[in-house]
């Protein structure tokens, strides 16, 4: 997306000025709930796993798309300038597919990695709606294995998340990669942080430096908004 | 060898373009299954054999108890490549009615087994029934939107559209410039593409 879009967004979906492109304060730019759904989802979709579910953000987002498709009803009864409309539109569609691919990004990691949400504190993560949808989707596909595969298998080695009744652990589920890579940058210094737990590798986080690390080692900072995936 | 017909199941998954479904393999399929009931005759025959010898099954570590282990291991195998087998076409399912819509068509029904269109079903009623509590449906907008206006060619003839203020003569073959939110419903109908010159 065009880094000079951002400031149509602003007016569209925070600002009241008239002319989208008059409003150029960079201050507003961290702060507006565009420009930080366009950071959660940026996160989202750059993380293995699957972060925090941004309820408030969203829910905001949602109406001030309502409030802006009002506006345009205005326009057309108006009969307001052709251009202005087309430009506000763009407005709209950009920022809808914004909370749609959000949206969708996470139903993805969901669906992907169902059995181990579903077994570890990453269910705090999801909506409520999610969790609806992630209920039903571990029933199905629970039943479905086992109509397939399980019951045919010899006693013992029927479990679903179990290779055999002698695993001690839940061993047969599909995880996330959390070693991989991610491009990440920081937002303020966050100073000389520690890559691994014996403290051999330590990086030097700088503002607005660019960098590529594990996930694994940056995830407490990806959590708590120091960092920021790009 | 023990093992091998099982790996052949995920040699297909893996030879296929990726997102692309070949035809549930129900003969190997079958084969691997009985190949694990055979593993677990031989692995409760053997265990019986030492316990008819009166030994420790803990600590005894004779010839019955590493061809026990083997059977073990190769029915564990043998069970993981089964799930990953069904797992990945799962995953491909799930992925079609994304890419697809809620109705398969023929050719790929005709690759399904009847627990794999089961589930295809069934996921996609969740996924309805998410987007119905969202009230927003996730299946459009794929893709960033890039312009307010597309240009689509109208696949079947669909006649007089009040499009806007003004209507609209949709008929096949000819090329429009729309508003993506009205061409949208269209081509998800497959009525109409986008038309990319």
């Amino acid at each position: 997306m065009a880094s000079g879009s951002a400031s149509e967004f602003d007016s569209a979906l925070g600002g009241t000025n008239e002319f989208p492109w008059t409003n150029d304060d960079s201050n507003s730019l961290e702060t507006t709930d565009i420009e930080l759904l366009k950071k959660a989802w940026r996160n989202e979709k750059a993380s293995p796993e699957i972060l925090h579910f941004q309820s408030d953000l969203v829910q905001r987002a949602r109406e001030q798309i309502q409030l802006l498709e009002g506006t345009m009803d205005e326009f057309e009864d108006n009969n307001t300038d052709d251009l202005l409309v087309s430009i506000y539109q763009m407005d709209l569609d950009r920022a809808l597919f914004l909370v749609r691919s959000y949206l969708r990004i996470r139903i993805f990691k969901i669906e992907k990695f169902i059995a181990h949400i579903s077994r570890s504190h990453l269910w705090n993560r999801l909506s409520d709606q999610e969790r609806n949808f992630a209920k039903r989707c571990i029933d199905i596909m629970e039943k479905h294995l086992q109509q397939c595969v399980l019951s045919r298998l010899p006693n013992g080695y029927q479990s679903f998340f179990k290779q055999s009744v002698s695993s001690v652990e839940d061993d047969m589920i599909p995880e996330p990669q959390l070693d991989t890579f991610v491009f990440c940058k920081s937002k303020g210094a966050v100073g000389a942080f520690q890559l691994d737990d014996i403290g051999d590798e330590i990086v030097d986080l700088v503002a607005d430096d660019l960098y590529v690390l594990r996930y694994k080692s940056i995830k407490a900072l990806v959590e708590s908004g120091q960092v920021d995936l790009v | 060898m023990y093992g091998r017909r099982a790996s052949r199941l995920l040699r297909e998954i893996t030879c296929c373009e990726p997102g692309q479904i070949t035809a549930f393999n129900s003969d190997t399929f079958e084969q691997v299954c009985n190949e694990c009931n055979e593993h677990h005759q031989q692995l409760l025959s053997l265990i019986k054999k030492i316990e008819d010898e009166q030994l420790d099954m803990e600590t005894t570590r004779n010839e019955e108890h590493y061809g026990a282990v083997i059977h073990h291991l190769s029915l564990l195998r043998n069970k993981r490549c089964l799930m990953a087998y069904m797992y990945n076409r799962a995953e491909i399912i799930q992925s079609m009615r994304w890419k697809i819509g809620p109705v398969l068509p023929k050719e790929i029904h005709e690759k399904l087994n009847y627990s794999e269109e089961e589930y295809f079903k069934n996921h996609s009623t969740a996924i309805e029934s998410y987007m119905s509590e969202l009230d927003l449906d996730l299946t459009v907008d794929m893709i960033p939107p890039k312009d307010p206006y597309i240009q689509v060619r109208v696949l079947y003839d669909i006649g007089d559209v009040l499009l806007g203020d003004h209507s609209t003569s949709l008929k096949q073959n000819s090329v429009h410039s729309l508003r993506r939110t009205d061409a949208e419903k269209f081509i998800s109908q497959g009525l109409m593409e986008e038309f990319v010159g």
